[in-house]
C-alpha cells in the first residue's frame, strides 16, 4: 500500500510519465506484432490441416483415368474430382476473366467451405459453413466478382454455354490459402455443369485434381497402388508436402515483423533507461530521507521493487490493450493479404507482451534504481556525497542481455537472436560513428561562427553522449520510415514509368496452330497489333545430368513440378543477354555433335541457379511422353520490363518442330477496346488471356497495403525514437534550467536562449535527418538492385526533406519540451536548487 | 541518555586529511535541552549527524540508552533511529513532489500510522500553516518550508530531537512560536532536544550550551534553566 502511495505521488509529480510511456510503447509494439502474427498463423495452420480439402490429392493436366476412381471405390477411399481453369464469365455487358473451379457434390472431403449471403461479409455471424459444393445450376462466387460484373446475388452469370445463378459468396475455401490471388475472382460451380459449358476443349489449360480421403491404412494401401501408375505430369500431394512451403513463409513473415518490433523495443528500452536514470536522481533525496528516519535498506528495496512491479503491471496492461487496438488497425490496413476469417489469438501474444513489459523494467529501469537501497542516509546532510551507481558499462550489458533474452523468446532461435543483435549493434555503430564526427565538425564550425551558434553547437558537443543516443534513435527510425515512403511512392512510380504508355498489357497464350490464322485476322479486324507470335512446346525437365532431381529440389522449385514452355529461335531474342557460354551462331555446326538426338539448350540464369544447372549440364526433357536430351550451351539473362514473351528455355531451330506446338503473343489493348477479349474468347474459348494490367494493379495494391502496414509499425518506432529524445533531454533538464537562469540573470534575453536551444535541437535534428537519408538511400539502392533491377538513382527528395524534417521535428519537440527554462523566472530556478 | 566519548572525525580531501571533529566528549540526559553553538564550519552539523547515528565517527563511541550505536551496522543504526530519533535538517529536506501535508505525514505513514493525515494536519496547525497544507514546497517561502520541516519532526514525536538551525530562516515572531513549540515538546513529552543555533535567545533557553571551535569542544556551561 505504501508503495502504491509513493508511486501515485511520483506519478502526480510527473516523474513517471516517460518511464510509463516508454514501457507502454515497448509493450504495444511487441503485442501488436505478436497478436497479428499469432492470428494469421492460427488461420493458416487451421487452413493447412485441410489445405488439400482432402487427405491427399493428385494434380494433373489431364482428366483422371476412370480406373483410379473405380479402384478407390473398391478400396473404400472417398474421391471427389475437380477442375480449375481460367475462363471469361459474363453477366449482361460485363465480363471478367475468372478462376473457375468445378467440383463434385462431396467437395470438400476435409474441412469446410465458409459462405455468406452478404457480399463482403466480415462478421462471423454472417458466415455459414457447409461441407458440400454448389448444386448444379448454381455458382458460388468471390464477393469481388459482383461489382466487377455489376450484378447482385441471385442474378445469373454465364460460363461458356451454361448460365448459372450466383447464390452465395465465398468467404473461405479450405484449399485456397488467403483470399489474395493475382488471378481472377473465384467462381465455384458444379462438376456436372462443366461438360455443358463447353469451355474445356482439347488443348485447354486445365488443372485437374482428384481429392482422396480415407482411414490411414486404406489410404496408404490405395496410394501404394496408385503411385506406380502416375505419369510425369501427375503429382501426388500429401498434407505434409502442402505445409512445407507454408511453414517457411510463416517463419519469414514472423522474422520480418520481429525485426521491426525489436528495434522499437530497443529504442523504448533506451528511453526507459534514461528516464529511469532521471527518476533515480530525483529519488535520491527521498531515499536518504527515509533512511534518516530509520527505514531499513530491506524495506527501501521492497518499496522500490513493489513500485516497479505495479508500474510494470499497469504499463503492460495498458500496452496490451493499446497493442490490441494497433493490431486491429494493422489488420484493416493489410486486409487483402489476410484470410477473412481470423481466429481469436491464443494466450501466447499476451504473455509475450506482458513479459516484454516486465523484462524491460528489469533490464532497463531496475539497474538505474539498484543503488537506492544501499544509499547512505548521510546524503541528506551532504549533497556532495558520492552515490554508488551501477556503472554505465554494467547497465549497458544488462540491457543487452535482456534484449537478447527477449529476442530469444520471440524467435526461439539462437542464430536469429545473434543476427538481430549484430544488426542492431551495426546500426548503432554506423549511426554513432559518423554522428560523432559530424558533431565534432559542427563544433569546429561553431567556434568560428557567431556566439549563438557557438553556444548551441558547443552544447551539443558537451552533451555528446546524449546527442549520440538521440541521433541513433531518431536516425534509425527515420531511415526506415523514409525507405518505406520512398518504396511506395517513388519506386512504384519509377516502375510504372519504365512501362511505356503502349507497352503490351495482355498476353494471349495457348493458341493452337489451327487457330492462329483466325486469331490474327481478328486482331487485324480490330486494328490491334501483336508483338509477333512465339511458338512453344509444353514439356518438363525429368532428369538433370541423368539423375532425377532430389525431392528437396522438386519441392522448392515450381519449375521442376510443372510443364514448362519450351521454345526455339535462331536469333537471340531482344532484351536477352548471353551471360555465360555462346549463342548458337558461335557454336559452329553442332548438328549431331553432342550425340544422337542431343540438342544444345539455352537456359535463363536464375532458373539455372535454382535447379543447380551450369554450362555443360545435361537436361532430359519429356514432351508428351517422348524424351530427349539437351546440353546447356548458354545461360541468358532476360529483361522482363519489355512485357514481350520471355522463355526460360530456348532451343535452336530444328529440334522441337516435330512436337505439337501452341502459340503465344502479347499485345497492347487500349482500355476502351477491352470488349475485344470477350469477342476473342467467344470464338476461341481455349485461348488463355492474361490481363497484365490487372495483375500489375493487384501487385500495386498489395505492395501499397504492405507498406501502409509497415508504415504504421514505423510510426510506432518513430514514437519510441521521440521517447528516447524526450528522456535524453529530461536528463539534462536540470542543467539546462540552471544555465538558462544564470544566463538570464547575467542579462541574456529569453529570446536569445530560445534561439540557442532551437539551434541546438535543430542542428541535432538535421544531423539525424542527414544520417537517416543516407541510410534510406543505401536501403533503396539495395532494394532497387535486388528487387526492381533498376539502375541506381539518387533520391534528391530524401536529402532535401530528411534534414529539414528532422530539424523541424526535433527542434520543435526539443524547444517545446525545454521551454520552461526560459519561461520560469530565474530566481525560482536558482532558489529551487 | 546520549553519551559521546572521544569522538573525532576525519575526512580525506585532495589537500590531505581534514580533521573536522577532535576528541569531543559529551553527555546529554533524558529530557535535557542542549544547544551547540560555534562559528560556521566549526563542525556542528557533523557532530549532530554523528550523535543521531546518521554518520560514523572516525574514532570514539556514541551510546544511546547505553547501546553503542557506533558498533552497530547500518541496519542496526536504522532501527535505533526509527525508535528514538527525529531530525530537523539545516536544508529542510522537503520532498518537492509532495504537498506540505504529505511531507509531514510521510514518516507516520511509513510507520503504518492509520491516522497519519490527521496527526499531520494537527501539527501543521501548531506551526501556523494549516491553511497551506495542500501547497507544494516550491509554493512556500523558506521560512514556511522550515516550519513544515519542524512539523514533520514533531509529528513523529521522537524521544530525541536533533535540530540544525531550526529558526535560522524565520523572523523573530515566528521564530519565537517555533521556539515555544520546541520547548513545549521538551517539557510535555520529555523529549531530549539537541539544537544547533546561532541565536543567543534560543541558546539561552536551553538547559546547557556547548561551544565548538575548529572541531573542539571549548566551552560548556549551564544556561539559565527555563522557567515554566
Ligand atoms: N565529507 C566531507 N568532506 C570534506 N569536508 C567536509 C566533509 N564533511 C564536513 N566537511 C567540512 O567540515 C567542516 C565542518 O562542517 P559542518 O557542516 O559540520 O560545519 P557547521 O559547523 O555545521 O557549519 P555551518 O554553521 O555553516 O552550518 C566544513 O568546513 C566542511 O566543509
Ligand atoms: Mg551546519
Amino acid at each position: 500500500m505504501m508503495a502504491l502511495k509513493l508511486l501515485w505521488r511520483s506519478w502526480r509529480g510527473g516523474q513517471l510519465g516517460l518511464i510509463f510511456g516508454s514501457l507502454v510503447m515497448a509493450v504495444v509494439v511487441v503485442t501488436s506484432v505478436a497478436l497479428l502474427a499469432d492470428r494469421v498463423e492460427r488461420a493458416l495452420v487451421k487452413e493447412s490441416s485441410n489445405f488439400l480439402a482432402a487427405d491427399a490429392q493428385v494434380r494433373s493436366s489431364r482428366e483422371m483415368p476412370s480406373q483410379w476412381l473405380v479402384e478407390a471405390y473398391d478400396r473404400g477411399v472417398m474421391t471427389a474430382e475437380m477442375a480449375l481453369f481460367a475462363s471469361m464469365v459474363y453477366s449482361g455487358d460485363y465480363n471478367h476473366l475468372a478462376s473457375v473451379k468445378a467440383v463434385q457434390d462431396n467437395y470438400p472431403l476435409r474441412g469446410v467451405l465458409t459462405l455468406s449471403e452478404t457480399p463482403f461479409a466480415t462478421k462471423p455471424e454472417q458466415f455459414q459453413q457447409v461441407d458440400h459444393g454448389p448444386p448444379p445450376g448454381e455458382a458460388w462466387v468471390d464477393s469481388r466478382l459482383l461489382p466487377l460484373l455489376n450484378m447482385n446475388l441471385g442474378d445469373r452469370l454465364d460460363v461458356g454455354e451454361v448460365s448459372l445463378r450466383a447464390t452465395r459468396v465465398i468467404v473461405e475455401e479450405p484449399d485456397r490459402g488467403g483470399s489474395f490471388s493475382l488471378f481472377g475472382a473465384r467462381v465455384l460451380m458444379n462438376w456436372e455443369d462443366l461438360a455443358a459449358s463447353g469451355v474445356i476443349q482439347p488443348g485447354s489449360r486445365v488443372n485437374y485434381r482428384l481429392l482422396l480421403a480415407a482411414g490411414d491404412d486404406d489410404l496408404a494401401d490405395y496410394l501404394s497402388w496408385l503411385e506406380p501408375q502416375l505419369a510425369v505430369h501427375d503429382r501426388l500431394l500429401s498434407p505434409d508436402e502442402a505445409q512445407a512451403g507454408l511453414t517457411e513463409t510463416l517463419a519469414q513473415g514472423r522474422r520480418f515483423l520481429l525485426l521491426a518490433g525489436s528495434l522499437g523495443v530497443v529504442l523504448a528500452g533506451i528511453a526507459l533507461a534514461l528516464a529511469s536514470r532521471h527518476f533515480a536522481v530525483g529519488q535520491t533525496a527521498t531515499v536518504a530521507l527515509l533512511k534518516s528516519w530509520g527505514v531499513s535498506a530491506r524495506r527501501v528495496r521492497a518499496l522500490y521493487w513493489q513500485q516497479t512491479l505495479w508500474l510494470g503491471l499497469a504499463g503492460s496492461l495498458l500496452g496490451l490493450a493499446l497493442g490490441w487496438v494497433i493490431h486491429e488497425v494493422l489488420i484493416v490496413l493489410v486486409r487483402e493479404l489476410l484470410p477473412v476469417n481470423l481466429p481469436a489469438p491464443g494466450w501466447r501474444p499476451w504473455l509475450t507482451g506482458l513479459a516484454t513489459g516486465l523484462l524491460c523494467l528489469l533490464g532497463f529501469a531496475l539497474p538505474a534504481l539498484w543503488h537506492l537501497p544501499a544509499l547512505s542516509p548521510l546524503v541528506v546532510l551532504r549533497r556532495d556525497m558520492p552515490v554508488q551507481l551501477v556503472g554505465a558499462i554494467r547497465r549497458l550489458l544488462i540491457g543487452v542481455v535482456v534484449v537478447a533474452a527477449m529476442l530469444l523468446w520471440y524467435s526461439q532461435s539462437l542464430a536469429m537472436t545473434l543476427a538481430v543483435l549484430g544488426g542492431l549493434a551495426l546500426t548503432a555503430a554506423t549511426v554513432m560513428g559518423p554522428g560523432w564526427l559530424l558533431l565534432r565538425l559542427l563544433r569546429h564550425l561553431g567556434n568560428r561562427a557567431g556566439s549563438v551558434w557557438r553556444l548551441a553547437l558547443g552544447n551539443l558537443w558537451r552533451r555528446r553522449v546524449q546527442s549520440l543516443v538521440l541521433l541513433a534513435g531518431f536516425a534509425s527510425a527515420m531511415a526506415i520510415l523514409m525507405t518505406l515512403v520512398m518504396i511506395r511512392t517513388s519506386l512504384l512510380e519509377e516502375w510504372r514509368w519504365q512501362l511505356a504508355e503502349d507497352a503490351p498489357n495482355h498476353f494471349l497464350v495457348n493458341v493452337a496452330p489451327h487457330e492462329l490464322a483466325g486469331v490474327e485476322k481478328l486482331l487485324a479486324d480490330n486494328q490491334l497489333q501483336s508483338v509477333g507470335w512465339y511458338a512453344m512446346v509444353r514439356g518438363r525437365i525429368t532428369l538433370i545430368d541423368g539423375q532425377p532431381p532430389s525431392e528437396e529440389l522438386v519441392d522448392s522449385n515450381e519449375a521442376l513440378r510443372r510443364e514448362l514452355n519450351l521454345s526455339w529461335s535462331s536469333q537471340l531474342p531482344e532484351g536477352n543477354v548471353v551471360e555465360w557460354g555462346a549463342w548458337w551462331d558461335q557454336l559452329g555446326d553442332f548438328s549431331g555433335r553432342y550425340g544422337e538426338n542431343v540438342a544444345p539448350v539455352s537456359i535463363e540464369q536464375d532458373l539455372a541457379e535454382e535447379i543447380g544447372v551450369t554450362l555443360g549440364s545435361r537436361l532430359t526433357f519429356n514432351v508428351g511422353g517422348l524424351t530427349f536430351e539437351g546440353l546447356v550451351t548458354s545461360i541468358r539473362s532476360l529483361n522482363w520490363d519489355t512485357m514481350t514473351p520471355n522463355f526460360y528455355i530456348l532451343f535452336p531451330e530444328g529440334y522441337l518442330e516435330k512436337f505439337p506446338r501452341i502459340f503465344m503473343t502479347s499485345l497492347y489493348l487500349p482500355q476502351d477496346q477491352k470488349p475485344f477479349v470477350n469477342e476473342l474468347l467467344r470464338e476461341y474459348p481455349t485461348v488463355l488471356v492474361i490481363e497484365l494490367d490487372m495483375v500489375i494493379d493487384r501487385i500495386r495494391t498489395m505492395v501499397s497495403q504492405v507498406t501502409h502496414g509497415l508504415e504504421l509499425m514505423t510510426l510506432l518506432i518513430l514514437g519510441c525514437g521521440v521517447l528516447v529524445m524526450l528522456s535524453a533531454v529530461k536528463l539534462s533538464m536540470g542543467e539546462r534550467l540552471q544555465e538558462s537562469a544564470i544566463l538570464r540573470t547575467l542579462g541574456s534575453t529569453g529570446r536569445r536562449i530560445l534561439a540557442v536551444q532551437s539551434l541546438e535541437f535543430g542542428a541535432l535534428g538535421a544531423l539525424s535527418g542527414l544520417l537517416a537519408a543516407s541510410g534510406a538511400e543505401l536501403a533503396l539502392f539495395l532494394l532497387q538492385r535486388r528487387m526492381f533491377e533498376a539502375p541506381f538513382e539518387l533520391h534528391w527528395a530524401l536529402w532535401a526533406c530528411g534534414p529539414l524534417l528532422g530539424a523541424l521535428l526535433v527542434g520543435a519537440l526539443g524547444v517545446l519540451y525545454t521551454r520552461q527554462s526560459v519561461t520560469r523566472p530565474p530566481l525560482q530556478v536558482l532558489s529551487g536548487l | 541518555m546520549i553519551e559521546a566519548s572521544h569522538i573525532s572525525k576525519e575526512v580525506a580531501t585532495s589537500a590531505g586529511t581534514l580533521r573536522i571533529l577532535d576528541d569531543v566528549n559529551l553527555k546529554v540526559d533524558d529530557g535535557e535541552a542542549l544547544a551547540i553553538v560555534g562559528p560556521s564550519g566549526s563542525g556542528k552539523s557533523t557532530l549532530l549527524g554523528i550523535l543521531a547515528g546518521l554518520d560514523l565517527p572516525s574514532a570514539g563511541q556514541v551510546r544511546i540508552n547505553s547501546e553503542d550505536i557506533t558498533a552497530m551496522d547500518e541496519e542496526g543504526r536504522a532501527a535505533m533511529r526509527a525508535r528514538y530519533v527525529g531530525f530537523v535538517f539545516q536544508s529542510f529536506q522537503l520532498l518537492p513532489s509532495l504537498t506540505a501535508l504529505e511531507n509531514v505525514a510521510l514518516p507516520l505513514e511509513l510507520r503504518g500510522d492509520a491516522h497519519a493525515l490527521e496527526t499531520a494536519r494537527r501539527f501543521l496547525e501548531r506551526v501556523g500553516l494549516d491553511a497551506r497544507w495542500h501547497h507544494y514546497p516550491r509554493q512556500l517561502s523558506g521560512g514556511e518550508q522550515q516550519r513544515v520541516a519542524l512539523a514533520r519532526a514533531f509529528a513523529s514525536q521522537p524521544k530525541i530531537l536533533f535540530a540544525d538551525e531550526p529558526t535560522g530562516n524565520l523572523d523573530t515572531v515566528t521564530g519565537e512560536t517555533i521556539n515555544n513549540l520546541l520547548f513545549q515538546l521538551n517539557r510535555e513529552a520529555g523529549t531530549t532536544l539537541i539544537l544547533v543555533t546561532h541565536e543567543r535567545v534560543l541558546a539561552s533557553r536551553c538547559h546547557r550550551r556547548v561551544e565548538l571551535q575548529a572541531g573542539r569542544l571549548v566551552h560548556s556551561e549551564a544556561a539559565m534553566p527555563v522557567n515554566s
